[in-house]
């Protein structure tokens, strides 16, 4: 029984567009992002995941499972997705109980679940209210709510944050990360890359329909090898350290930072760097922090696919 | 496992059933349901105004008449004669009439025109010249043209149109309608298996088509029966084969929302626009008299013409293609009929069965 979610040589289609294709990944417990512009086949790996929609080639397995047996696949996996369209006349709190009734649950654990979850998303006070009726964030808190009733393995979310206030956005992320910490597997798309920066252990990056790179955010970055790594080193006298930097032959490039207190420079070899670092005489320059500045999803996404529609 | 399949159909029955029942675009099914109620009530209300009048007569005759003596009357017999056994007519109309009889003469005709009744049935005679002429009786309760004629309403109207088109807005709209509204995904998240789903949804649409189909069957028998008076209600009832006929006439509804609503819960699955499967089938059950007698079997009027208890009989005049569609030239036993459209439906579920499990959201195609 494998413990991954894992896509081997899988590739759809509908009729001729390519929705992904030869999409080959191993996603580990953890909160894993995926990222690419409209249209790069975010939701069709989601729905490719969840078994809504079939590959056209190539086999899925979620958890050791296949994904066209949803009465066992979605004992552990929960979706939440981007549609926006909700059975009609449904309140919030009828919309998650029938969901739980659906799965098989006796009616009464079925209504105390739904109480917890819709708790659980703050949701109470507008539970027996329409979902027609309801803001859009409030419909993304209970499409959340539906995906989490059950307490599943296996999360999916289509762009979960879209529509929340900032406050509410930061409790989704404490819940996407608590539900992580526990052992889950949280799958997010998203297109505010800060937010995936903040709160991904990994990416998987993608642009029309393939798998640009996937991996920690830093490996990914580490791979990169035509963009130099920028590094920001804080220091007191930044002009004499950028003139001593250049004695090493790993520097490329070196600029005083905006505020006048640091050093931005470009190297070809991180690691190679760090050591000569280690090596230089200061000659009493007080260092503060050295860290590299660019190992973040935002110039990952830059440096790979381009700044189409980045929301940062 | 069979108990958690039961509860998730259960669950299925009970959201489908709330969408069925209310949703606004089938309120056009309640309509074509009660079209035929209206009819007989319409017609009832007729028949009453009719026996009102005939009572009416009755009462205001000389005697008290039995419909024997109604019979007593023959040809030839004079006013007198008519007069001594029926009393004086409590409506008369008469006319003279100017016969030529040659270049120059004329001859006088008187004709009159009785109008007698018993209190439910009317008796009509033309005289000319005091002689009876032309004998008309008018029977208030006819239990077999009227059996024929709720026959008819059924077979042409209820089964071949009003269950038709009711079981393919119903059973059409299972899946199709929630493609249409992009909530089908709602179903395909949750754990349980496609089949168990179809099922649940094809259940919950029998029991929306049998409640209303079933219904306005009921209703439709209590409004054909509404006129009559008690005593011809408890001889249709219980000595006509009515009350048999009643139970026949649901479980050919019954039996129809089961074969048609199968055959329709395919043709959503398979078609994006309903009109294509609609006429198709339609057509189908349309020239079933004239196909081979194998393909007769691939559908379902064919099984139900053979259930229904009261023959539509074929006028001499009728035209032979109308006679064909009247006649039911090859029936099967009941028992062979009810197992035809099982097997028809359950052939139509498999079919479903492979679909269900085929489907994709896929929401940006439809």
């Amino acid at each position: 029984m494998s413990d991954r979610i894992i896509f081997e040589d899988v590739s759809k289609f509908y009729g001729e567009i390519l929705g992904v294709n030869r999409v080959n990944l191993s996603i580990p417990p953890g909160i894993t992002s995926l990222v690419g512009p409209n249209g790069s086949g975010k939701t069709t790996l989601m729905n490719l995941m969840t078994g809504l929609v079939k590959p056209s080639r190539g086999r899925i397995e979620v958890l050791g499972h296949p994904t066209d047996d949803p009465e066992n696949l979605f004992k552990f996996v929960g979706y939440s997705t981007q549609f926006d369209a909700f059975p009609k006349g449904l309140t919030g709190f009828q919309f998650i109980y029938s969901y739980l009734c659906l799965s098989g649950m006796p009616l009464q654990d079925a209504e105390r679940t739904t109480w917890q979850t819709i708790e659980r998303v703050n949701m109470v006070d507008a539970a027996s209210r329409k979902v027609a009726a309801y803001s859009k964030g409030m419909r993304q808190r209970i499409r959340l709510a539906q995906a989490l009733a059950h307490n599943p393995k296996v999360l999916v979310l289509d762009e979960p944050l879209n529509g929340l206030d900032p406050l509410a956005r930061s409790e989704m992320i404490a819940l996407f990360r608590a539900s992580a910490a526990e052992g889950c597997y949280v799958i997010i798309s998203s297109h505010i890359l800060h937010e995936v920066d903040v709160i991904s252990d990994q990416v998987i990056l993608l642009s029309n329909g393939y798998v640009v790179a996937e991996g920690q955010i830093q490996s990914v970055r580490s791979e990169i090898q035509e963009h130099p790594t920028q590094i920001l080193i804080r220091c007191d006298r930044p002009r004499e350290l950028a003139a001593k930097l250049f004695e090493s032959e790993t520097t490329i490039e070196a600029s005083i930072h905006n505020d006048g207190h640091g050093l931005l420079l470009k190297t070809r070899d991180a690691d190679r760097f760090y050591l000569a670092m280690n090596q230089l005489a200061l000659n009493g320059i007080q260092v503060e922090s050295i860290a590299p500045a660019d190992d973040d999803v935002l110039s990952v996404y830059e440096y790979l696919i381009g700044n189409e529609e980045v929301v940062r | 496992m069979t108990r958690l399949w039961w509860t998730q159909i259960k669950a299925v029955i009970r959201l489908e059933l709330k969408k069925t029942f209310f949703a606004k675009r089938g309120l056009w099914i309640y309509v074509v349901a009660a079209l035929p109620v209206l009819l007989f009530i319409a017609y009832a209300v007729a028949m009453s105004h009719e026996q009102h009048r005939t009572t009416e007569i009755a009462r205001e005759g000389e005697r008290r008449l039995a419909y024997q003596d109604l019979l007593a009357i023959k040809p030839g017999m004079t006013k007198q004669e008519v007069t001594a056994v029926l009393g004086k007519p409590p409506l008369v109309f008469h006319w003279t009439e100017r016969r030529p009889t040659g270049p120059n003469s004329t001859e006088e005709i008187l004709h009159e025109d009785l109008h007698y009744s018993d209190g439910q049935n009317d008796l009509y005679l033309g005289l000319a010249n005091g002689k009876v002429q032309s004998i008309n009786i008018h029977e208030g309760y006819n239990l077999g043209e009227d059996a024929v004629m709720f026959a008819g309403v059924f077979q042409f109207f209820f089964l071949r149109l009003a269950i038709f088109f009711g079981c393919l807005g119903i059973f059409m709209n299972l899946f199709r309608g929630e493609v249409l509204d992009r909530s089908l995904h709602f179903y395909f998240l949750a754990p349980i298996r496609r089949e168990v789903l179809m099922a649940g949804k094809f259940l919950a649409g029998l029991l929306a088509t049998c409640t209303i189909f079933i219904t306005s069957e009921l209703l439709q028998t209590v409004a054909f029966l509404w006129h009559f008076n008690p005593q011809a209600r408890d001889l249709y009832l219980y000595h006509n084969h009515g009350l048999e006929h009643a139970a026949v006439y649901v479980g050919v509804t019954f039996l129809a929302c089961v074969g048609y609503g199968a055959f329709f819960l395919v043709a959503g699955m398979l078609f994006r626009n309903p009109i294509i499967p609609a006429a198709a089938v339609l057509i189908w059950e349309g020239i079933n008299p004239f196909l081979p007698a194998l393909l007769k079997q691939f559908s379902v009027i064919y099984y139900l013409k053979s259930l229904c208890p009261v023959e539509i009989p074929v006028s001499p005049g009728t035209p032979g293609l109308f006679a064909l569609l009247i006649s039911n030239a090859d029936p099967v036993s009941p028992p062979l009929a009810i197992i035809g459209i099982l097997v028809v439906a359950l052939l139509a579920l498999f079919v479903s069965s492979i679909q269900v499990r085929r489907m994709e959201i896929n929401y940006t195609t439809e």
